[in-house]
Protein backbone atom coordinates (compact mmCIF):
# COMPACT_ATOMS: atom_id res chain seq x y z
CA UNK A 1 0.00 0.00 0.00
CA UNK A 2 1.68 3.22 -1.15
CA UNK A 3 1.50 6.15 1.26
CA UNK A 4 -0.14 9.15 -0.29
CA UNK A 5 1.78 12.31 0.33
CA UNK A 6 -0.46 15.27 0.90
CA UNK A 7 0.65 18.33 -1.16
CA UNK A 8 -0.25 20.63 1.77
CA UNK A 9 2.20 18.74 3.97
CA UNK A 10 4.94 19.12 1.38
CA UNK A 11 4.18 22.85 1.13
CA UNK A 12 4.36 23.08 4.93
CA UNK A 13 7.79 21.49 5.12
CA UNK A 14 9.03 23.69 2.26
CA UNK A 15 7.85 26.74 4.21
CA UNK A 16 9.60 25.42 7.31
CA UNK A 17 12.82 24.88 5.34
CA UNK A 18 12.69 28.41 3.92
CA UNK A 19 12.17 29.84 7.41
CA UNK A 20 15.08 27.81 8.79
CA UNK A 21 17.36 29.18 6.08
CA UNK A 22 16.19 32.80 6.43
CA UNK A 23 15.60 33.04 10.20
CA UNK A 24 17.96 30.51 11.77
CA UNK A 25 20.74 30.61 9.15
CA UNK A 26 22.12 34.02 10.19
CA UNK A 27 22.19 33.18 13.92
CA UNK A 28 23.84 29.86 13.19
CA UNK A 29 26.51 31.62 11.12
CA UNK A 30 27.41 33.87 14.06
CA UNK A 31 27.55 30.95 16.48
CA UNK A 32 29.89 29.06 14.13
CA UNK A 33 32.03 32.20 13.71
CA UNK A 34 32.44 32.48 17.48
CA UNK A 35 34.21 29.10 17.52
CA UNK A 36 36.18 29.58 14.30
CA UNK A 37 39.84 30.48 14.52
CA UNK A 38 40.11 30.55 10.77
CA UNK A 39 37.38 30.42 8.13
CA UNK A 40 38.61 30.73 4.57
CA UNK A 41 36.33 31.32 1.60
CA UNK A 42 34.78 29.19 0.03
CA UNK A 43 34.62 26.58 2.81
CA UNK A 44 31.18 25.87 4.25
CA UNK A 45 32.66 25.35 7.70
CA UNK A 46 35.63 26.90 9.52
CA UNK A 47 39.06 25.74 8.46
CA UNK A 48 40.23 25.78 12.09
CA UNK A 49 38.05 25.56 15.22
CA UNK A 50 38.96 26.81 18.68
CA UNK A 51 38.40 29.04 21.69
CA UNK A 52 41.19 31.55 21.04
CA UNK A 53 38.80 34.47 20.57
CA UNK A 54 36.85 33.55 23.69
CA UNK A 55 39.98 33.97 25.75
CA UNK A 56 40.63 37.31 24.07
CA UNK A 57 37.12 38.66 24.61
CA UNK A 58 36.65 37.38 28.17
CA UNK A 59 39.95 38.98 29.14
CA UNK A 60 39.15 42.42 27.72
CA UNK A 61 38.56 45.18 30.25
CA UNK A 62 36.10 47.09 28.04
CA UNK A 63 33.89 44.00 27.69
CA UNK A 64 33.74 43.44 31.45
CA UNK A 65 33.03 47.12 32.01
CA UNK A 66 30.29 47.21 29.35
CA UNK A 67 28.62 44.15 30.84
CA UNK A 68 28.61 45.60 34.35
CA UNK A 69 27.31 49.03 33.25
CA UNK A 70 24.60 47.33 31.15
CA UNK A 71 23.44 45.17 34.01
CA UNK A 72 23.43 48.18 36.35
CA UNK A 73 21.34 50.28 33.92
CA UNK A 74 18.90 47.47 33.13
CA UNK A 75 18.46 46.51 36.78
CA UNK A 76 17.97 50.11 37.96
CA UNK A 77 15.58 51.10 35.16
CA UNK A 78 13.47 47.94 35.36
CA UNK A 79 13.21 47.95 39.16
CA UNK A 80 12.31 51.63 39.21
CA UNK A 81 9.74 50.94 36.52
CA UNK A 82 8.27 48.03 38.51
CA UNK A 83 8.02 50.16 41.65
CA UNK A 84 5.99 52.87 39.92
CA UNK A 85 4.10 50.76 37.34
CA UNK A 86 2.90 47.69 39.22
CA UNK A 87 0.86 49.62 41.81
CA UNK A 88 -0.59 51.65 38.92
CA UNK A 89 -1.48 48.43 37.10
CA UNK A 90 -3.32 47.23 40.22
CA UNK A 91 -5.24 50.52 40.32
CA UNK A 92 -6.14 50.24 36.62
CA UNK A 93 -7.41 46.70 37.15
CA UNK A 94 -9.18 46.91 40.49
CA UNK A 95 -10.04 50.47 41.54
CA UNK A 96 -12.81 52.57 40.05
CA UNK A 97 -12.00 56.20 39.32
CA UNK A 98 -13.07 58.61 36.60
CA UNK A 99 -10.91 58.54 33.46
CA UNK A 100 -9.45 55.13 34.21
CA UNK A 101 -9.72 53.70 30.70
CA UNK A 102 -8.44 56.80 28.81
CA UNK A 103 -5.47 57.04 31.16
CA UNK A 104 -4.61 53.37 30.56
CA UNK A 105 -4.85 54.01 26.81
CA UNK A 106 -2.48 56.95 27.15
CA UNK A 107 0.36 54.49 27.78
CA UNK A 108 -0.27 52.88 24.40
CA UNK A 109 -0.10 56.30 22.77
CA UNK A 110 3.65 56.40 23.43
CA UNK A 111 3.84 53.65 20.79
CA UNK A 112 2.40 56.04 18.23
CA UNK A 113 5.66 57.97 17.92
CA UNK A 114 8.44 56.92 15.56
CA UNK A 115 10.86 55.90 18.33
CA UNK A 116 14.12 57.40 17.18
CA UNK A 117 12.54 60.80 16.51
CA UNK A 118 11.18 60.73 20.07
CA UNK A 119 14.65 59.88 21.44
CA UNK A 120 16.09 62.86 19.54
CA UNK A 121 13.48 65.12 21.14
CA UNK A 122 14.33 63.65 24.57
CA UNK A 123 18.07 64.02 23.96
CA UNK A 124 17.72 67.71 23.12
CA UNK A 125 15.83 68.32 26.38
CA UNK A 126 18.34 66.21 28.35
CA UNK A 127 21.22 68.27 26.92
CA UNK A 128 19.90 71.26 28.85
CA UNK A 129 19.67 69.39 32.13
CA UNK A 130 23.17 67.92 31.71
CA UNK A 131 21.70 64.43 31.64
CA UNK A 132 23.41 63.42 28.38
CA UNK A 133 26.35 61.13 29.02
CA UNK A 134 25.20 60.25 32.54
CA UNK A 135 24.06 56.99 34.11
CA UNK A 136 20.75 58.49 35.27
CA UNK A 137 20.07 60.00 31.87
CA UNK A 138 20.21 56.54 30.29
CA UNK A 139 18.13 55.04 33.12
CA UNK A 140 15.43 57.69 32.62
CA UNK A 141 15.18 57.20 28.87
CA UNK A 142 15.06 53.42 29.33
CA UNK A 143 12.19 53.93 31.76
CA UNK A 144 10.15 55.22 28.80
CA UNK A 145 10.79 51.97 26.93
CA UNK A 146 9.61 49.81 29.83
CA UNK A 147 6.39 51.71 30.68
CA UNK A 148 4.14 49.89 28.21
CA UNK A 149 5.07 46.33 29.20
CA UNK A 150 5.13 47.14 32.89
CA UNK A 151 1.64 48.67 32.85
CA UNK A 152 -0.32 46.63 30.32
CA UNK A 153 0.78 43.08 31.06
CA UNK A 154 0.29 43.40 34.86
CA UNK A 155 -3.06 45.18 34.34
CA UNK A 156 -4.29 42.27 32.21
CA UNK A 157 -2.99 39.84 34.84
CA UNK A 158 -4.71 41.59 37.77
CA UNK A 159 -7.93 41.77 35.75
CA UNK A 160 -7.80 38.05 35.04
CA UNK A 161 -7.95 37.18 38.76
CA UNK A 162 -11.60 36.48 39.69
CA UNK A 163 -12.73 39.17 42.18
CA UNK A 164 -14.79 36.48 43.95
CA UNK A 165 -11.58 35.04 45.39
CA UNK A 166 -10.61 38.33 46.99
CA UNK A 167 -14.16 38.99 48.19
CA UNK A 168 -14.36 35.59 49.84
CA UNK A 169 -11.17 36.29 51.77
CA UNK A 170 -12.49 39.73 52.77
CA UNK A 171 -15.73 38.15 54.02
CA UNK A 172 -13.70 35.82 56.18
CA UNK A 173 -12.35 38.88 57.91
CA UNK A 174 -8.93 39.27 56.29
CA UNK A 175 -7.64 42.82 55.94
CA UNK A 176 -7.29 44.38 52.45
CA UNK A 177 -3.50 44.26 52.70
CA UNK A 178 -3.49 40.63 53.75
CA UNK A 179 -5.84 39.70 50.89
CA UNK A 180 -3.53 41.48 48.47
CA UNK A 181 -0.41 39.75 49.76
CA UNK A 182 -1.87 36.27 50.20
CA UNK A 183 -4.47 36.03 47.42
CA UNK A 184 -3.87 38.60 44.69
CA UNK A 185 -0.09 38.71 44.54
CA UNK A 186 0.60 34.97 44.18
CA UNK A 187 -1.89 34.78 41.31
CA UNK A 188 -0.38 37.72 39.47
CA UNK A 189 3.22 36.74 40.19
CA UNK A 190 3.97 34.86 36.91
CA UNK A 191 2.78 37.75 34.76
CA UNK A 192 4.63 40.27 36.92
CA UNK A 193 7.80 38.22 36.56
CA UNK A 194 7.27 37.97 32.79
CA UNK A 195 6.84 41.72 32.45
CA UNK A 196 10.00 42.27 34.51
CA UNK A 197 12.03 39.90 32.34
CA UNK A 198 10.72 41.40 29.08
CA UNK A 199 11.53 44.92 30.23
CA UNK A 200 14.92 43.86 31.61
CA UNK A 201 16.07 42.10 28.43
CA UNK A 202 14.63 44.89 26.29
CA UNK A 203 16.65 47.45 28.25
CA UNK A 204 19.77 45.32 28.16
CA UNK A 205 19.80 45.27 24.35
CA UNK A 206 18.44 48.71 23.63
CA UNK A 207 20.75 50.54 21.22
CA UNK A 208 19.06 53.71 19.99
CA UNK A 209 18.36 55.54 23.24
CA UNK A 210 21.60 54.40 24.90
CA UNK A 211 23.56 55.66 21.93
CA UNK A 212 21.95 59.10 21.93
CA UNK A 213 21.79 59.71 25.67
CA UNK A 214 24.78 57.66 26.85
CA UNK A 215 27.41 58.87 24.37
CA UNK A 216 30.25 59.31 24.81
CA UNK A 217 30.84 58.33 28.46
CA UNK A 218 28.31 55.56 29.09
CA UNK A 219 29.04 52.56 26.86
CA UNK A 220 26.76 49.59 27.56
CA UNK A 221 27.13 46.25 25.75
CA UNK A 222 25.02 46.95 22.64
CA UNK A 223 27.07 50.09 21.97
CA UNK A 224 30.30 48.12 22.28
CA UNK A 225 28.74 45.53 19.98
CA UNK A 226 27.94 48.30 17.47
CA UNK A 227 31.53 49.49 17.38
CA UNK A 228 32.97 45.95 17.24
CA UNK A 229 30.68 44.99 14.36
CA UNK A 230 32.46 47.46 12.09
CA UNK A 231 35.87 45.87 12.74
CA UNK A 232 37.78 43.59 10.41
CA UNK A 233 38.13 40.70 12.85
CA UNK A 234 34.71 39.08 12.66
CA UNK A 235 35.18 36.79 15.64
CA UNK A 236 35.34 39.54 18.29
CA UNK A 237 31.78 40.67 17.61
CA UNK A 238 30.63 37.08 17.03
CA UNK A 239 31.88 35.95 20.45
CA UNK A 240 30.25 38.97 22.12
CA UNK A 241 27.00 38.15 20.27
CA UNK A 242 26.95 34.63 21.65
CA UNK A 243 27.86 35.80 25.17
CA UNK A 244 24.99 38.31 25.10
CA UNK A 245 22.40 36.34 23.25
CA UNK A 246 22.41 32.94 24.96
CA UNK A 247 21.32 34.25 28.40
CA UNK A 248 18.84 36.66 26.79
CA UNK A 249 17.33 33.84 24.75
CA UNK A 250 16.91 31.70 27.87
CA UNK A 251 15.29 34.56 29.81
CA UNK A 252 12.90 35.40 26.97
CA UNK A 253 11.89 31.75 26.60
CA UNK A 254 11.16 31.73 30.33
CA UNK A 255 9.00 34.85 30.07
CA UNK A 256 7.13 33.25 27.17
CA UNK A 257 6.35 30.24 29.36
CA UNK A 258 4.99 32.58 32.02
CA UNK A 259 2.39 34.14 29.76
CA UNK A 260 0.38 33.47 26.63
CA UNK A 261 0.92 34.85 23.13
CA UNK A 262 -2.43 36.58 23.54
CA UNK A 263 -1.06 38.56 26.50
CA UNK A 264 1.93 39.75 24.47
CA UNK A 265 -0.37 40.84 21.65
CA UNK A 266 -2.72 42.59 24.07
CA UNK A 267 0.26 44.44 25.50
CA UNK A 268 0.42 46.31 22.18
CA UNK A 269 -3.30 46.97 21.96
CA UNK A 270 -3.75 44.41 19.19
CA UNK B 1 -33.13 56.26 59.28
CA UNK B 2 -29.98 57.60 60.90
CA UNK B 3 -28.27 54.27 60.42
CA UNK B 4 -29.15 54.23 56.70
CA UNK B 5 -27.86 57.78 56.31
CA UNK B 6 -24.66 56.81 58.09
CA UNK B 7 -24.21 53.89 55.73
CA UNK B 8 -24.69 56.07 52.65
CA UNK B 9 -22.20 58.52 53.99
CA UNK B 10 -19.70 55.73 54.65
CA UNK B 11 -20.22 54.48 51.11
CA UNK B 12 -19.66 57.93 49.64
CA UNK B 13 -16.52 58.28 51.73
CA UNK B 14 -15.30 54.85 50.54
CA UNK B 15 -15.95 55.91 46.95
CA UNK B 16 -13.87 59.05 47.43
CA UNK B 17 -11.10 57.07 49.09
CA UNK B 18 -11.05 54.63 46.16
CA UNK B 19 -10.84 57.46 43.61
CA UNK B 20 -8.08 59.19 45.55
CA UNK B 21 -6.09 55.97 45.92
CA UNK B 22 -6.53 55.25 42.21
CA UNK B 23 -5.17 58.63 41.17
CA UNK B 24 -2.34 58.40 43.68
CA UNK B 25 -1.23 55.04 42.32
CA UNK B 26 -1.31 55.99 38.63
CA UNK B 27 0.19 59.46 39.17
CA UNK B 28 3.88 58.45 38.99
CA UNK B 29 3.91 56.53 35.70
CA UNK B 30 1.66 59.20 34.19
CA UNK B 31 4.15 61.84 35.30
CA UNK B 32 6.94 59.88 33.61
CA UNK B 33 4.85 59.66 30.44
CA UNK B 34 4.22 63.42 30.47
CA UNK B 35 7.75 64.53 31.34
CA UNK B 36 9.64 62.05 29.14
CA UNK B 37 7.32 61.66 26.13
CA UNK B 38 4.77 64.43 25.73
CA UNK B 39 6.97 67.25 27.03
CA UNK B 40 10.03 66.59 24.81
CA UNK B 41 7.80 66.10 21.75
CA UNK B 42 5.99 69.40 22.46
CA UNK B 43 9.26 71.19 23.16
CA UNK B 44 10.58 70.02 19.78
CA UNK B 45 7.51 71.36 17.99
CA UNK B 46 7.44 74.69 19.84
CA UNK B 47 11.15 75.40 19.58
CA UNK B 48 11.37 74.71 15.88
CA UNK B 49 8.56 77.10 14.95
CA UNK B 50 10.09 79.99 16.91
CA UNK B 51 12.88 81.87 15.17
CA UNK B 52 14.85 84.55 16.97
CA UNK B 53 15.53 87.45 14.63
CA UNK B 54 17.01 90.92 15.19
CA UNK B 55 13.66 92.13 16.56
CA UNK B 56 13.10 89.30 19.04
CA UNK B 57 11.54 85.85 18.71
CA UNK B 58 8.73 85.29 16.22
CA UNK B 59 6.63 82.47 14.87
CA UNK B 60 8.02 81.11 11.61
CA UNK B 61 8.30 78.01 9.47
CA UNK B 62 11.81 78.94 8.29
CA UNK B 63 13.36 75.78 9.75
CA UNK B 64 10.91 73.64 7.85
CA UNK B 65 11.25 75.46 4.53
CA UNK B 66 15.00 75.02 4.97
CA UNK B 67 14.53 71.29 5.52
CA UNK B 68 12.39 70.86 2.42
CA UNK B 69 14.64 73.11 0.34
CA UNK B 70 17.58 70.79 1.03
CA UNK B 71 17.60 68.12 -1.71
CA UNK B 72 19.67 65.80 0.50
CA UNK B 73 17.13 65.95 3.34
CA UNK B 74 14.23 65.57 0.92
CA UNK B 75 15.81 62.51 -0.64
CA UNK B 76 16.34 60.91 2.79
CA UNK B 77 12.72 61.52 3.73
CA UNK B 78 11.35 60.04 0.50
CA UNK B 79 13.72 57.09 0.72
CA UNK B 80 12.61 56.44 4.33
CA UNK B 81 8.96 56.44 3.32
CA UNK B 82 9.47 54.09 0.37
CA UNK B 83 11.72 51.75 2.36
CA UNK B 84 9.22 51.68 5.26
CA UNK B 85 6.15 51.15 3.06
CA UNK B 86 7.79 48.40 0.99
CA UNK B 87 9.11 46.57 4.06
CA UNK B 88 5.79 46.85 5.92
CA UNK B 89 3.81 45.52 2.95
CA UNK B 90 6.20 42.59 2.53
CA UNK B 91 6.20 41.71 6.25
CA UNK B 92 2.39 41.71 6.35
CA UNK B 93 2.01 39.67 3.17
CA UNK B 94 4.40 36.98 4.46
CA UNK B 95 2.84 37.04 7.93
CA UNK B 96 -0.66 36.67 6.48
CA UNK B 97 0.41 33.71 4.34
CA UNK B 98 2.02 32.04 7.36
CA UNK B 99 -1.00 32.75 9.58
CA UNK B 100 -3.40 31.24 7.02
CA UNK B 101 -1.16 28.19 6.73
CA UNK B 102 -1.06 27.87 10.54
CA UNK B 103 -4.87 28.03 10.67
CA UNK B 104 -5.55 25.36 8.06
CA UNK B 105 -2.40 23.24 7.92
CA UNK B 106 -2.19 19.91 9.70
CA UNK B 107 0.56 17.74 11.09
CA UNK B 108 3.92 18.38 12.68
CA UNK B 109 4.99 20.99 10.11
CA UNK B 110 2.45 23.45 11.56
CA UNK B 111 4.10 23.45 14.98
CA UNK B 112 7.55 23.77 13.46
CA UNK B 113 6.51 26.73 11.27
CA UNK B 114 4.80 28.42 14.24
CA UNK B 115 7.89 28.15 16.42
CA UNK B 116 10.16 29.34 13.59
CA UNK B 117 8.00 32.36 12.72
CA UNK B 118 8.16 33.56 16.34
CA UNK B 119 11.92 32.98 16.62
CA UNK B 120 12.97 36.61 15.86
CA UNK B 121 10.99 37.68 18.94
CA UNK B 122 13.83 36.16 20.94
CA UNK B 123 16.64 37.87 19.07
CA UNK B 124 17.41 41.54 19.82
CA UNK B 125 17.73 43.79 16.75
CA UNK B 126 21.45 44.47 17.21
CA UNK B 127 22.26 40.76 17.16
CA UNK B 128 19.89 40.09 14.26
CA UNK B 129 21.47 42.85 12.17
CA UNK B 130 24.99 41.59 12.84
CA UNK B 131 24.00 37.98 12.12
CA UNK B 132 22.34 38.95 8.84
CA UNK B 133 25.47 40.82 7.76
CA UNK B 134 27.62 37.75 8.42
CA UNK B 135 25.12 35.46 6.69
CA UNK B 136 24.21 37.56 3.64
CA UNK B 137 27.33 39.71 3.32
CA UNK B 138 29.94 39.28 0.59
CA UNK B 139 31.63 35.86 0.93
CA UNK B 140 29.11 35.03 3.68
CA UNK B 141 27.64 31.62 4.38
CA UNK B 142 24.67 32.21 2.06
CA UNK B 143 26.92 32.97 -0.91
CA UNK B 144 29.01 29.88 -0.18
CA UNK B 145 25.84 27.75 0.00
CA UNK B 146 24.68 29.12 -3.34
CA UNK B 147 28.03 28.45 -4.95
CA UNK B 148 27.97 24.90 -3.63
CA UNK B 149 24.78 24.24 -5.57
CA UNK B 150 26.25 25.95 -8.64
CA UNK B 151 24.65 29.39 -8.46
CA UNK B 152 27.25 32.09 -9.06
CA UNK B 153 27.14 35.87 -9.44
CA UNK B 154 25.70 36.54 -5.99
CA UNK B 155 25.32 40.26 -5.29
CA UNK B 156 25.16 40.90 -1.54
CA UNK B 157 22.33 43.13 -0.31
CA UNK B 158 24.68 44.47 2.41
CA UNK B 159 25.01 48.29 2.22
CA UNK B 160 22.27 48.53 -0.43
CA UNK B 161 18.62 49.48 0.24
CA UNK B 162 17.85 45.75 0.07
CA UNK B 163 19.94 45.21 3.26
CA UNK B 164 17.68 47.08 5.69
CA UNK B 165 14.66 45.73 3.80
CA UNK B 166 15.71 42.16 4.65
CA UNK B 167 16.54 43.21 8.22
CA UNK B 168 13.10 44.78 8.72
CA UNK B 169 11.31 41.72 7.33
CA UNK B 170 13.39 39.48 9.62
CA UNK B 171 12.82 41.47 12.78
CA UNK B 172 9.23 42.47 11.97
CA UNK B 173 7.77 39.06 11.18
CA UNK B 174 6.70 37.70 14.62
CA UNK B 175 4.37 40.50 15.74
CA UNK B 176 1.91 40.32 12.79
CA UNK B 177 2.10 36.50 12.82
CA UNK B 178 1.16 36.55 16.51
CA UNK B 179 -1.69 39.00 16.04
CA UNK B 180 -3.09 37.39 12.86
CA UNK B 181 -2.89 33.84 14.22
CA UNK B 182 -4.92 34.94 17.24
CA UNK B 183 -7.47 36.61 14.94
CA UNK B 184 -7.82 33.66 12.56
CA UNK B 185 -8.25 31.24 15.45
CA UNK B 186 -11.60 32.93 16.10
CA UNK B 187 -13.00 31.91 12.70
CA UNK B 188 -15.04 28.74 13.27
CA UNK B 189 -14.59 25.67 11.10
CA UNK B 190 -18.38 25.56 10.68
CA UNK B 191 -18.47 28.95 8.97
CA UNK B 192 -15.81 27.85 6.50
CA UNK B 193 -17.45 24.48 5.82
CA UNK B 194 -20.82 26.15 5.32
CA UNK B 195 -19.29 28.56 2.80
CA UNK B 196 -17.59 25.67 1.02
CA UNK B 197 -20.87 23.74 0.86
CA UNK B 198 -22.44 26.76 -0.79
CA UNK B 199 -19.73 26.56 -3.43
CA UNK B 200 -17.39 29.33 -2.32
CA UNK B 201 -13.80 28.95 -3.55
CA UNK B 202 -10.61 29.47 -1.55
CA UNK B 203 -10.15 33.08 -2.63
CA UNK B 204 -13.72 33.98 -1.79
CA UNK B 205 -13.53 32.33 1.64
CA UNK B 206 -10.34 34.25 2.32
CA UNK B 207 -11.79 37.59 1.20
CA UNK B 208 -15.24 37.32 2.70
CA UNK B 209 -14.83 35.22 5.83
CA UNK B 210 -11.21 35.30 6.99
CA UNK B 211 -10.18 38.84 6.09
CA UNK B 212 -13.07 40.65 7.86
CA UNK B 213 -12.24 38.73 11.07
CA UNK B 214 -8.68 40.01 11.15
CA UNK B 215 -9.08 43.49 9.64
CA UNK B 216 -8.63 45.30 12.95
CA UNK B 217 -5.65 43.15 14.02
CA UNK B 218 -4.14 43.52 10.57
CA UNK B 219 -4.42 47.32 10.65
CA UNK B 220 -2.95 47.54 14.16
CA UNK B 221 -0.07 45.26 13.17
CA UNK B 222 0.37 47.35 10.02
CA UNK B 223 0.66 50.64 11.91
CA UNK B 224 2.96 49.17 14.58
CA UNK B 225 5.30 47.68 11.97
CA UNK B 226 5.29 50.91 9.97
CA UNK B 227 6.09 53.10 12.99
CA UNK B 228 8.67 50.60 14.20
CA UNK B 229 10.53 50.64 10.89
CA UNK B 230 10.30 54.39 10.31
CA UNK B 231 11.55 55.05 13.84
CA UNK B 232 14.41 52.54 13.68
CA UNK B 233 18.12 53.19 13.77
CA UNK B 234 20.14 50.03 14.35
CA UNK B 235 19.13 48.03 11.28
CA UNK B 236 19.43 50.82 8.67
CA UNK B 237 22.65 52.09 10.28
CA UNK B 238 24.31 48.69 10.20
CA UNK B 239 22.94 47.30 6.96
CA UNK B 240 21.98 50.25 4.78
CA UNK B 241 23.79 52.43 2.24
CA UNK B 242 25.61 55.62 3.28
CA UNK B 243 23.30 57.59 1.01
CA UNK B 244 20.38 57.94 0.94
CA UNK B 245 19.92 57.48 4.67
CA UNK B 246 16.81 56.59 6.60
CA UNK B 247 15.56 59.33 8.92
CA UNK B 248 16.86 57.62 12.08
CA UNK B 249 20.42 57.48 10.76
CA UNK B 250 20.12 61.01 9.33
CA UNK B 251 18.92 62.43 12.67
CA UNK B 252 21.63 60.66 14.65
CA UNK B 253 24.34 62.02 12.35
CA UNK B 254 22.90 65.54 12.51
CA UNK B 255 22.65 65.42 16.30
CA UNK B 256 25.92 63.70 17.13
CA UNK B 257 28.50 64.10 14.38
CA UNK B 258 27.38 67.47 13.05
CA UNK B 259 26.55 68.68 16.59
CA UNK B 260 23.38 70.40 15.40
CA UNK B 261 20.66 69.37 17.85
CA UNK B 262 18.21 71.97 16.58
CA UNK B 263 18.37 70.63 13.00
CA UNK B 264 17.90 67.13 14.41
CA UNK B 265 14.84 68.45 16.25
CA UNK B 266 13.39 69.73 12.96
CA UNK B 267 14.02 66.31 11.38
CA UNK B 268 12.32 64.65 14.36
CA UNK B 269 9.22 66.83 14.04
CA UNK B 270 9.10 66.17 10.28
CA UNK B 271 9.19 62.44 11.15
CA UNK B 272 6.34 62.92 13.65
CA UNK B 273 4.27 64.72 11.01
CA UNK B 274 4.95 62.20 8.26
CA UNK B 275 3.99 59.38 10.62
CA UNK B 276 1.02 61.31 12.06
CA UNK B 277 -1.44 59.68 9.66
CA UNK B 278 -0.35 56.22 10.79
CA UNK B 279 -0.12 57.31 14.44
CA UNK B 280 -3.67 58.67 14.42
CA UNK B 281 -4.93 55.53 12.69
CA UNK B 282 -3.25 53.41 15.40
CA UNK B 283 -4.69 55.44 18.27
CA UNK B 284 -8.18 55.36 16.72
CA UNK B 285 -7.97 51.60 16.22
CA UNK B 286 -7.00 50.91 19.82
CA UNK B 287 -9.71 53.24 21.07
CA UNK B 288 -12.34 51.37 19.07
CA UNK B 289 -14.26 48.91 21.20
CA UNK B 290 -12.73 45.45 21.08
CA UNK B 291 -14.97 42.78 19.67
Amino acid sequence: MGRRIDPATIAGWCLAAALVLFLVGPILTVIIYAFAEQWRYPNLLPTRWGFRFWNVMLGRADVAEAISISLAIAFTATTLSALICWPAAYAFARLRFPGRQPLLMAFLAAQAFPKFALFIAIAVVFLRFDLVGTFWGVVLVQLVNTLLFMIWIPTAAFRAIPPALEEAALDLGASRLRVFIEVTLPQAAPALAASYILAFVGTLFEVDASLLIGAPTIRPMPILMLSLSAQVVVQHAAVLCVILWVPAFALLLLSRRLMSARTIASGLGA
Amino acid sequence: MTIALGRTRARVRARWAETATGYALVALPLAVLCVLVLMPASVAVVETVIVTGPDGPRLSLDHYTAFFADPFARRNLIYSLIQTAASTATVLAIALAIAVYLRFGTGRAVRVVHALALFPLFVPAIIAAYALIRFLGPNGLFQMLLERVGIGGYASPYLTPLGPFIGFVWEGLPLPVLVLTAGLAQVSDHAIEAARDLGAGGVRIFREILLPQVTRSLLIACSLVFLGIFGSYTIPYMMGPAAPEMMGVFMQRTYDQLQRPQDAQVQAVVSFLVCALVSVAYVRLILKERR
